[in-house]
């Protein structure tokens, strides 16, 4: 009985077409291989890796173009979407960097990755004048470079993505599809959102109390404003903040699928897809750069007359990493597949 | 001796394409058929994968069905197909055969 429902999730992971096809013969050879002792979970194991290959590769997929265009759809929201996933958690783990040496807080003229080359002054813990802080290690170096490339190719990752997001909303207004309304409200999450975001700020500016008096005990009491509401306001922008960005993610996801694109919006997205993928892979390089830079500058700065960099949560960096890496590889998966269907339907287009 | 790697080498689709050349076979009867000739077991996945692929490029095609059992026979084209990559298979064996024979020879 486990083994049935086992097999029938791992059947429901397959594409519809295919389960159209092959599901009957596929739930019969599974009965007969339980029937004489096969593992029901190398089974099942079996049954998910073919069903990747049945998302993943063309092979058996019927010469149908709304199977095609869809797939293609899906393969795009892949590789782009994957990005949209972690790269913000990126950024977010690295933060800004900050300067010490032996002597004490070393301080640039320059924030962020453009202390790169930027001069360094030494404030010494204990009084005294400020001096010249030593120089910041090679390994130093790589890393503000490496932070650098990081911000940097998620600027641009962001622009080609705005750009894809355009020609998205664009391509579901042309459509003739039924869902054109839903898919284009869906696909303007991220809008909403933001929307939503900068008027509860705005909110927020407004009702915060500006001018206050002191009692006789020494308390500042508010004259204008609404402290309350300030609050309430407070906790609903936290919350719009955290969830409407996996929320954005999952309505371009639906509006994707739902959306019936013209082949020359199909043939644009596959162009982003592949660029998106291409941007994010070189983030994980970056990325990866800084990580092991972080690390050699620890052995080269231990003797000391170094000025060392540290970034808040840069001990998050091997699960970022390794996050990272998934989410790569699942965006080259996806462009991989968007230029292979796109490949096979492109010809029944003329 | 016995290498799990050379194991692995198996490609399905031949292992699948000879199994039907001794005639169509079911999905069930292909996987027994394949474990008797060479040892390796496949799961169903692997296997319907395979055949989605054979039977697009025309290289195995279904018979009507008997129950939820459907027989599969490999086609002309798959049968020239498996010929000339079985031809190119004994060529490198027997290259392979001569080489180490040569170098049991030489006492290696």
């Amino acid at each position: 009985m486990r083994g049935t429902l086992v097999t029938e999730l791992a059947l429901r992971s397959y594409p519809t077409w295919w389960k159209d096809r092959y599901a009957d013969e596929v739930r019969s050879v599974t009965a007969d291989l339980r029937a004489e002792g096969r593992s029901g979970t190398r089974l099942a194991l079996d049954l998910l890796r073919g069903s990747i290959r049945a998302r993943t590769r063309t092979g058996g997929m019927p010469p149908v173009y709304r199977l095609w265009a869809t797939r293609t759809r899906l393969s795009i929201a892949m590789a782009t979407l994957s990005w949209l996933v972690v790269a913000p958690l990126v950024l977010m783990t690295m933060g800004s960097p900050s300067l010490h040496a032996t002597g004490g807080r070393v301080v640039s003229f320059a924030d962020g990755p453009f202390l790169i080359g930027s001069q360094l002054q030494l404030f010494p813990a204990h009084v005294g004048l400020p001096r010249p802080a030593p120089p910041v290690t090679p390994a130093g170096t790589i890393v503000l470079w490496a932070g650098l490339a990081v911000v940097a190719l998620f600027l641009v990752t962001l622009v080609v993505l705005a750009v894809g997001w355009s020609r998205l909303t664009t391509g579901i207004q042309r459509s003739s599809s039924p869902h054109r309304r839903s898919a284009f409200l869906l696909a303007w999450s991220p809008g909403f959102a933001l929307l939503t975001d900068v008027g509860l700020v705005a909110a927020l500016t407004v009702l915060h109390p500006s001018r206050y008096h002191s009692t006789t005990g020494g308390a500042m009491v508010p004259v204008n404003g609404d402290p309350a509401a300030v609050h309430v306001l407070a906790v609903v922008l936290a919350i719009t903040a955290i969830a409407g960005w996996p929320a954005s993610i999952a309505g371009v996801a639906v509006a994707v699928k739902r959306a019936d694109l013209a082949p020359v919006d199909l043939r644009f997205g596959r162009t982003v897809s592949v660029v998106v993928s291409a941007l994010l892979v070189a983030l994980l390089v970056a990325y990866a750069t800084w990580g092991v830079g972080l690390v050699a500058q620890a052995r080269q700065a231990a003797g000391g007359g170094f000025t060392t960099i540290t970034y808040p949560n840069q001990a998050l960096w091997p699960l970022m990493l390794l996050t990272l890496a998934g989410a790569a590889l699942l965006a080259a998966t996806g462009a991989k597949v968007a230029v292979r269907t796109w490949r096979m339907i492109s010809p029944e287009l003329g | 001796m016995t290498s799990k790697r050379l194991g692995r080498t198996q490609d399905p689709t031949i292992l699948v394409l000879v199994s039907l050349s001794g005639g169509p076979k079911h999905g069930y009867a292909v996987i027994k058929d394949i474990e008797a000739m060479s040892g390796v077991s496949f799961g169903p996945g692997t296997l319907y994968g395979v055949l989605a692929r054979l039977e697009e490029e025309g290289l195995v095609e279904p018979l009507p069905a008997d129950g939820p059992r459907r027989p599969y026979r490999i086609t002309g084209t798959g049968a020239a197909v498996l010929r000339a990559r079985l031809e190119i298979t004994v060529k490198v064996a027997e290259v392979a055969f001569k080489r180490l024979g040569e170098l049991g020879a030489l006492g290696a």
